[in-house]
């Protein structure tokens, strides 16, 4: 019985694992934006971002990764502080 | 003759076939892409355009089961589905054959086993070709309506008495718009009669059958009379398709349809939508002065032997295209069945084979014309390798996106914007840490984030995630390792409720101590929103839609965790992404349950979905926490039989704040929030009551 790895055929597990995510900031109608003067670092947006797009700093106030957020906002809707603000992206 | 017409996809031509054939039964199930045929014939009953006892089945498996008991009772049956649910039917589709019951069930291909795709080829159909059913493959949109008539008159008509599967390719018709002529209802009312079955299982119409088998010695013999039956529809087939001809102006060739072959001296064989492309084809290479014709197989079974043989006698060369590999031969379905018909006959025509359009890959123009080329070249020179697989070169997966993200999870998935579910699997996977194997029954998060986790992430078996999860735990339990890997599932409610509750039930009672999260949002998420046995009472799903008849779904929601504590497991608790400190405390919980090995720890979280319940994406956590607090999701533990109401608002609040951001509830009147505000005082009162009590009696 051979059971070296390099003659194995047609597993193509290894091939996809960890693929990692995708771009999604083309999904985005409105953008989030964090007032951090306004934030507690409570961390509510870090917990409840669907696409764990934010982050917290080293100071524990978010930062969101734009190349992931899919602009649903969901973090707007639960900071505590309304510290966040939802603009439409092409009103910059 | 000037007619109307409609554009539409397969599918719905198919649900106009249907209503049209007057069904009197429909057993559903969804699997894409079937799941739109389903979906519009729930639109005709629910708006009282269609007569038809509708059942939304538990699983495929039921499905069958339930369309041959309708259909053994004397009723005009129609079911549908494909791939994974074709095959979990498999058991039954071969007993429908000999209890001669004659179903029509569509099947939408679509790819069949792992390396998944939601796109067509005959993987799935394959398995089910030699049961004895008819077996018809269309072209269009059109000939997907016309045949949901011309079946059943062919498995109705007593001579043949044999259930039919009308296959459609996924996604090339069953999603794309066509024109389509609607015939009248009056017409098709004449040219159809109702269904009279010769032995109805109804005691009122007709004897009995046996109810065991037929003795041993009679299976050669009924077995040949099979046989000889499905010879014998090749003439009603034929007769049928004349007669509609005659009767709605189209008609189709019966057995097969013939292209340019009258000159021919080559011949391309093809079936499905691959024909249109394959026509174009031929077009081309006759342009170019090559005499080449194209045979499309209508019914590959009973399979068009004279036909076949006819043309072969007059053409050098025959190159056959199949979308699909019969492993361990070499070659494809329909690639075997011609040169076996022609073995015997002594015809030596070479004949080659074209592997193209796997997974739901496109069969263009340019290919089928290249395979024609190669059929043509194969008139003077004899191939050595018949078998060619028409491979496209794939450009390559995008590299790994950094990110500072350091949780269970990469970011950047494909669910949708506001998607709970990825909450929830994002709190698990961190609570279990690296050393965590998600066993997923097929569901939107394996979809979505089955490739964005850092865990081993498996994609299992609807009906069965359970079973397989107990071999995972099984097998780590016979390496020793059970202490220092976790298994869980994250399994949806149709996989918890529904068609995974007999495997669930097996694991909870055998004492498997393993995790089974279902993130519940209440309905079939995945395949568009189809009801579940978790969808509450009057909540409107694709498949309980609200019309002049219908009002959402009519039925109350399982109660699952009284369900799961019928198996006295150590550990069973409702959780809600909008608690996630207590989401986070319960799934240590059953943590410690399984790491001490002892039994199934049971979690049911609360996901609201922004797509399925139609309200604002950014509500997500908003509407689970007004889910909890109107009391109609308590959140409670049952550890070790101790019952607790975890989270008790001095006052629920009114349902109606939270059912009212929802559009899958905008239909509700006064009365019907009554009726749910009444239930779910109801439910909260005997949860205060039981939480009183604290130990379940039973335990």
């Amino acid at each position: 019985m051979v059971q070296d790895k390099s003659v194995i055929k047609g597993i193509v597990l290894s091939d996809l694992k960890n693929m990692g995510g995708k771009y999604v900031a083309n999904w985005r109608v409105f953008k989030p934006e964090i007032n951090l003067d306004e934030c507690i670092a409570c961390g509510l947006c870090t917990t409840y971002c669907p696409e764990a797009a934010i982050d917290p700093r080293e100071d524990k106030k978010p930062v969101i990764d734009y190349r992931f957020c899919k602009g649903c906002g969901v973090c707007a809707n639960e900071c505590p502080k309304t510290a966040i603000a939802m603009k439409k992206e092409d009103e910059e | 003759m000037p007619q109307d017409f409609d554009v539409m996809p397969g599918n719905k031509a198919i649900a106009h076939g249907a209503r049209l054939a007057r069904v009197e039964v429909v057993p559903a199930f969804p699997i894409t892409p079937q799941t739109t045929i389903i979906e519009y014939i729930s639109d005709f009953v629910a708006d009282g355009k269609m007569k038809t006892e509708y059942i939304h089945t538990e699983g495929e498996h039921s499905c069958m089961a339930a369309a041959l008991g309708a259909s053994m009772t004397g009723a005009r049956t129609f079911t549908a589905t494909c791939s994974q649910g074709l095959a979990y039917m498999h058991e039954i589709v071969a007993q429908a054959t000999s209890y001669r019951a004659p179903i029509v069930m569509a099947v939408a291909n679509r790819t069949l086993g792992w390396y998944w795709s939601l796109g067509p080829d005959y993987s799935d159909i394959m398995p089910e070709m030699n049961l004895g059913w008819l077996v018809n493959f269309v072209e269009t949109n059109q000939e997907c309506l016309d045949m949901m008539l011309m079946n059943y008159k062919i498995a109705e008509d007593y001579r043949v008495l044999l259930p039919t599967m009308l296959s459609l390719d996924g996604f090339f018709l069953s999603y794309s718009q066509e024109r389509v002529y609607m015939p009248d209802q009056e017409k098709v009312d004449a040219w159809l009669p109702p269904y009279k079955a010769p032995y109805s299982l109804d005691p009122t119409e007709s004897d009995s059958w046996p109810a065991a088998g037929i003795p041993t010695q009679l299976h050669t013999t009924y077995r040949k009379i099979h046989e000889e039956v499905m010879e014998d529809s090749k003439k009603v087939i034929a007769e049928v398709d004349a007669s509609f001809a005659k009767t709605f102006g189209r008609s189709y060739g019966g057995m097969v349809e013939k292209y340019r072959c009258d000159d021919a001296d080559s011949l391309l064989v093809t079936m499905g939508s691959m024909t249109t492309a394959a026509r174009r084809a031929v077009d081309k290479l006759r342009k170019e002065g090559e005499n080449i014709g194209l045979l499309k197989l209508r019914f590959l079974r009973p399979f068009p032997n004279e036909e076949l043989i006819e043309l072969a006698e007059q053409v050098d060369s025959i190159g056959v295209v199949d979308r699909v590999v019969m492993h361990g031969t070499g070659g494809g379905m329909a690639f075997q069945d011609v040169k076996s018909t022609l073995y015997n006959t002594g015809i030596k025509v070479p004949v080659q084979n074209f592997i193209a359009g796997l997974g739901g890959e496109d069969i263009p123009i340019d290919d089928l014309y290249a395979m024609g080329k190669k059929t043509l070249s194969a008139r003077t020179v004899r191939p050595v390798n018949p078998v060619h697989y028409i491979e496209h070169k794939f450009p390559g997966m995008p590299a790994p996106q950094k990110t500072n993200s350091s949780t269970c999870m990469h970011p950047g998935s494909d669910g949708c914007a506001g998607c709970g579910a990825s909450i929830i699997a994002r709190t698990l996977l961190n609570t279990l840490g690296e050393k965590t194997i998600v066993v997923n029954p097929p569901n939107c998060s394996g979809v979505n984030y089955g490739q964005s986790v850092k865990t081993p992430w498996v994609l299992a078996n609807f009906a069965a995630g359970a079973a397989f999860q107990t071999g995972v735990y099984r097998a780590l339990k016979a390496k020793g390792k059970e202490r220092q890997v976790y298994t869980t599932s994250y399994a949806g409610d149709g996989g918890t409720y529904d068609i995974g509750l007999q495997a669930l039930s097996g694991a909870a009672e055998r004492g498997e101590s393993i995790i089974w999260l279902c993130y519940d949002n209440e309905a079939y998420m995945n395949t568009g929103i189809q009801r579940s046995g978790s969808t509450p009472q009057f909540a409107a799903t694709s498949t309980t839609p609200v019309g002049s008849v219908w009002k959402g779904k009519s039925q109350r929601r399982k109660n699952m965790l009284m369900i799961m504590a019928a198996h006295r497991i150590p550990y069973i608790a409702t959780a809600s992404l909008a608690y996630i400190p207590d989401l986070k405390r319960k799934i240590q919980k059953a943590m410690e349950v399984t790491r001490n090995g002892e039994g199934l720890a049971y979690l049911q979280v609360h996901q609201p979905c922004t797509t399925g319940w139609y309200y604002d994406p950014s509500k997500t956590v908003e509407i689970g926490r007004l889910a909890v607090q109107t009391g109609a999701w308590p959140i409670a533990e049952i550890d070790h039989g101790e019952f607790k109401l975890n989270i008790k608002p001095k006052e629920l609040k009114p349902v109606k704040e939270y059912l009212d951001p929802q559009r899958r509830f905008r239909h509700l009147d006064t009365e019907l929030v009554e009726i749910i505000q009444g239930h779910i005082q109801d439910d909260w009162d005997s949860y205060l009551s039981m939480d009183a009590q604290g130990k379940l009696p039973w335990y």
